[in-house]
């Protein structure tokens, strides 16, 4: 195919030349991540596919199928459908609090028939969606300093709150930090940025004190002193800490971590897995799987940039946003640098709520590669 | 679509702004993962050795391991108390475990009655988690494989190997040696600083005799098995090059020799009484048996209520140590150091005595054990034929004063250092103890001269235990030395002093030549002593010189059986004290029969038994007793012209 072929009108709408036109580099990389992770769910289950990792590689399978299917949607599809998912994001989290399940002490979960999932993982998306289908239609005027944006504000804080009063603090600040990073990537003022900045720097540490639930604040009293309570709530740090240390540059070996072999490390197939990574393989694993985590951000964000449309640089850069702040709190909690919060590593930890939700993502950005051209209307004023 | 989204200027501000925005997103990224980084390389290339060391400690634990408890022997290297392999079965509780289930499995492998089951149920759940709780001890081979190999359906047991103390020789060490039981809630609390092992499920600690005595040396230091475990505590794995070993505790050997201990109490049979023989060279103690005894054995497996129920409330008292903890009047073989005490007052050995069976004094009637009286009686006599009359009238020109000087200066009314606790004073009285004594009741202060006569004979306040009686003799048997009794040879290796390093003895030779020259004609056939009957050794010219005792338990003047019959706890204590060969003491022995009656009937024969054993095994003696007789001369008989049959000369045994 020559690029000559691709000028010609209607040759871009064909499915294989759709197909060409997805990053399959990008999509090694999410492999490359997953497989990572099929690798160290074998390893702790002692040598065993059961019970992670072929449920991993299969629902990796599943989700990547599902991504380019995603990606094959016209641009101006996700387009018209962005406020009705924000808005069935929303309903489902009203509906939640109303009759959701309690599992583990929070108002999380919404079971239709016999599947059960999480409202809050619908506005994950909803809200990078919502943002850029809203800022598409926007003037920079408004979108750097105007009364205007306490519509975008309103469209975060609504569901920030409902997510936090669940309570689920960690999903909450996961919305609100990627709504605030598609609202500076529309071109806040920085006035605005700066002033938001002192404020929560204000408000943080009384929230800490009088506003959270005992379970949080201990979990962020901890995080400050692990080693006060070795044996209680700083034991994850410890011995997530202890896991890292001691595989020092090379790791233990395959199969051989003490730490995630014999059950030290807590959640060790979850939120915990790069701690294992980190100790079978050491220095020189840890540092490989941040290169490829730090190539898929920057693959997703370069795609935000070849846009043509002002949605699609927003929807791309939004997903990459919450992938990248995925990896961050993660990273920086097995680390020792964050409190324990109930955060995975996308693509390497077991579960299939977060590949889903970070796999549509990528179908999202995607979809903004294969459709970088196309015209989306200026929707201005409009909700279709 | 059909006019141009958006004004070309605002999408290029728009887009520019976007540009300058995400490659901020960008950097952000960018520094946040190279943070990230950092904190890798901080954390896995430079605190490595400290993260190492926690990790290390996460996965290793060293689990305590009690070592070999010291063996223990008699003189010759005869083992009284070893170690032998014990199949254990232990069962722990973990979380989820279903113990109930658990113990109805086994139950199909070893024997556990309902009642069983259910007392072990409470024990495991009362002990702490994965603390393993003994369910049996001292399983057959077929049971510890069969359970063994079916250990990975049975959550929480184990069968392993530990070790169990035994005492070969049953009862006949029992009280010397004592036993070894499980550590409970008082030896922790009188151990200043408690061991970790005294924990350990498989830990025996000395409990009596020896054992306790001993036990830091015998205990040795335990060792550690290092094993991996996992979060919950799980053992996992076992590093065998990791492990601490074990340092067997020290071996320690007795101068007991276990044939005439063994002989000892085979000779009591059911009577009730003590043996304690020593060596009068060098004060070893050869022999120190109570009867009757227990099977220490039983002991450290543990006793069940009845068997101890039975132990505890048996007449004949089978948990006292009648050696040590035993008090008795010595009665007539105390007669010994009166006689010491007469010939030190300077009393002429021949002044006589007339025995017309007894004497009166202060309105009071002493009888002589001889109703029909002895006739006239010097010292030797006296002591021969055990003549009261002699040494009641002898005592009051003796005064109590000489006579306690004898007995303390011969062993009596002391403890000695044998190295094991139990031992009992009793009392040697004197005037100046009798107002100690009775400081309380001023009446009761004054020492009556009616006194010294039940004081010459042995009775009154007088209380001594049968070791005490056995170094008495030892030290007439030995003329020159204050001998000590010596019980532990040696503890790992290094030996303990001998008995024969003490002070020579106040008295002077000649004196106990006396008394010794009376004892031998007590078992003396022609002079027809009181014990001859039962003390002829029959080894020879192996003589065996001793002095009877009977020993009131209560007094006659109420009339009665005079002890000898009637209910067994009312009659008379029967003792003889000894010593062989008579021309070269080698051997002193004392025996006390309790309530046996008649010390030349009850104790003599069981002296002589004893004693006969341990002159049997002296190989010194043996050559004597081998010696051939010589032929006697061959006279020719003119009738027969044949030599007469060698037959018909006797060689002693």
């Amino acid at each position: 195919m020559t690029v000559s072929a691709l000028t010609r009108p209607g040759e871009r709408d064909r499915l294989i030349v759709k197909l060409s036109e997805l990053d399959w580099v990008f999509v090694l990389v999410l492999s490359l991540i997953a497989g990572a992770g099929a690798l160290m769910l074998f390893s702790i289950a002692g040598s065993s596919w059961t019970p992670w990792a072929a449920a991993h590689v299969a629902r990796f399978g599943i989700c990547l199928l599902m991504m380019i299917a995603l990606a094959m949607i016209d641009i101006r599809v996700w387009f018209a459908l962005a406020y009705p998912i924000y808005g069935l994001g929303l309903l489902l989290l009203v509906a939640v609090e109303a009759v959701g399940d309690i599992r583990l002490g929070a108002q999380r979960w919404l079971s239709i028939g016999s599947f059960s999932f999480q409202p809050s993982e619908v506005m994950k998306l909803g809200i990078v969606l919502a943002l850029a289908r809203l800022y598409h239609g926007v003037s920079a005027e408004r979108a750097r300093l105007s009364w205007w944006l306490l519509i975008p504000a309103m469209m975060i804080g609504v569901p920030v709150l409902l997510v936090a009063h669940q309570p689920d603090l960690g999903t909450a600040m996961l919305i609100a930090l990627t709504g605030a990073a598609i609202v500076m990537l529309a071109g806040l003022s920085w006035k605005i940025i700066g002033a938001a900045v002192v404020g929560a720097l204000a408000v943080i540490p009384p929230f800490v004190l009088f506003g959270m639930h005992d379970y949080q604040r201990q979990r962020v009293l901890t995080f400050l002193d692990p080693e006060s309570d070795p044996s209680g709530s700083g034991y994850h740090i410890l011995q997530s800490m202890i896991a890292l240390g001691s595989g020092g540059l090379l790791g233990k070996g395959y199969g051989l971590g003490s730490q995630s072999q014999l059950n030290f490390l807590p959640e060790k197939q979850t939120d915990f897995i790069f701690a294992t990574l980190a100790e079978e393989f050491g220095f020189v694993g840890c540092v490989s799987l941040l290169i490829l985590y730090a190539a898929a951000i920057f693959m997703a964000l370069r795609t935000s940039y070849l846009s043509h449309s002002h949605f699609g640089r927003l929807g791309a850069a939004g997903v990459t946003a919450t992938f990248t702040l995925y990896v961050m709190i993660n990273g920086a909690m097995v680390m020792g640098l964050a409190p324990v919060v109930g955060v995975p590593m996308p693509m390497l930890s077991y579960g299939g709520t977060v590949m889903l939700t970070v796999m549509i993502g990528f179908g999202l950005v995607q979809s903004v590669r294969v459709h970088r051209y196309a015209e989306v209307t200026s929707g201005k004023g409009s909700f279709v | 679509m059909t006019q141009p989204a958006i004004f070309f200027a605002e999408v290029n501000e728009r887009q520019g702004l976007f540009h300058r925005r995400a490659i901020l997103l960008g950097a952000f990224a960018g520094i946040g993962i190279s943070a990230l980084g950092a904190r890798l390389a901080y954390l896995q290339l430079f605190q490595t050795q400290r993260y190492e060391k926690l990790a290390v400690s996460n996965q290793f634990n060293f689990k305590l391991a009690p070592a070999p408890r010291g063996v223990i022997v008699d003189r010759n290297g005869a083992v009284l108390a070893a170690n032998r392999p014990n199949f254990r079965l232990m069962v722990a509780r973990d979380k989820g475990s279903d113990t109930e289930g658990v113990l109805k499995s086994l139950a199909n492998f070893v024997p556990l009655d309902d009642a069983r089951q259910r007392r072990l149920l409470k024990d495991i759940h009362n002990a702490p988690k994965r603390a393993p709780v003994p369910v049996m001890e001292d399983m057959s081979w077929e049971q510890f494989s069969a359970i063994n190999v079916r250990a990975p359906e049975l959550p929480g047991v184990t069968a392993d190997v530990g070790e169990v103390r035994v005492y070969p020789h049953g009862g006949a060490f029992a009280h010397v040696i004592g036993y070894v039981a499980k550590v409970n809630r008082e030896d922790i609390d009188d151990t200043p600083n408690p061991e970790p092992i005294m924990l350990h499920p498989g830990f025996r600690i000395g409990k009596q005799g020896v054992e306790k005595a001993l036990d830091a040396a015998l205990r040795g230091r335990a060792g550690a098995h290092k094993v991996e475990v996992d979060a919950n505590g799980r053992e996992v794995g076992h590093d065998v090059d990791g492990d601490i070993p074990a340092v067997p505790g020290d071996e320690v050997q007795l101068t007991l020799d276990v044939d005439i201990q063994n002989r000892a109490l085979e000779v009591f049979g059911e009577e009730s009484g003590g043996a304690v023989m020593m060596d009068c060279r060098n004060g070893d103690i050869l022999c120190m048996s109570s009867a009757p005894s227990f099977d220490a054995n039983r002991f450290v497996r543990g006793l069940t209520g009845p068997e101890y129920r039975a132990l505890a409330g048996y007449e004949r008292k089978p948990l006292l140590d009648k050696c040590l903890t035993g008090l008795y009047p010595p009665g007539s073989t105390f007669k010994t150091m009166t006689a010491l005490a007469i010939l030190n007052a300077g009393i002429d050995p021949e002044a006589r005595v007339s025995c017309g069976g007894g004497m009166n004094f202060g309105g009071r009637y002493f009888h002589c054990h001889k109703r029909g009286g002895h006739g006239s009686q010097n010292l030797h006599e006296a002591i021969k034929n055990s003549c009261d009359t002699y040494f009641y009238s002898m005592s009051l020109r003796v005064g109590p004063d000489r006579i306690a000087q004898a007995a303390r200066a011969f062993g009596l009314g002391q403890t000695f250092d044998i190295g094991i606790p139990g031992q009992k004073k009793g009392t040697v009285p004197d005037p100046a103890w009798k107002k100690r004594y009775f400081s309380k009741n001023e009446a009761q202060q004054p020492w009556w001269p009616g006194e010294n006569l039940s004081y010459a004979i042995g009775q009154g306040y007088l209380q001594v235990n049968a070791l005490q009686l056995a170094v008495m003799t030892a030290r007439l048997a030995n003329g020159l030395k204050a001998l000590n009794p010596r019980l532990i040879k040696s503890v790992g290796g290094k030996e303990r002093p001998k008995g024969s390093d003490g002070p020579d003895l106040p008295f002077p030779t000649d004196h106990i030549e006396r008394v010794r020259a009376g004892m031998a004609a007590v078992t003396d056939q022609a002079q027809g002593g009181t014990a001859w009957r039962n003390s002829q050794l029959g080894l020879g010219d192996i003589l065996m010189a001793g002095k009877t005792g009977t020993a009131q338990v209560r007094n006659y003047d109420s009339g009665g059986s005079r002890g000898k019959g009637g209910t067994w706890g009312l009659r008379d204590h029967g003792l003889f004290v000894a010593f062989a060969p008579i021309d070269a003491p080698r051997y002193a022995i004392a025996v006390i029969v309790q309530h046996g009656m008649g010390g030349g009937a009850a104790a003599a024969p069981r002296a002589r038994e004893i004693m006969r054993t341990a002159l049997l095994k002296d190989p010194e003696l043996m050559s004597r007793i081998q010696k051939p007789v010589p032929m006697p001369p061959l006279v020719a008989d003119p009738e027969l012209d044949t030599v007469p049959a060698v037959s018909n000369v006797e060689r002693p045994v």
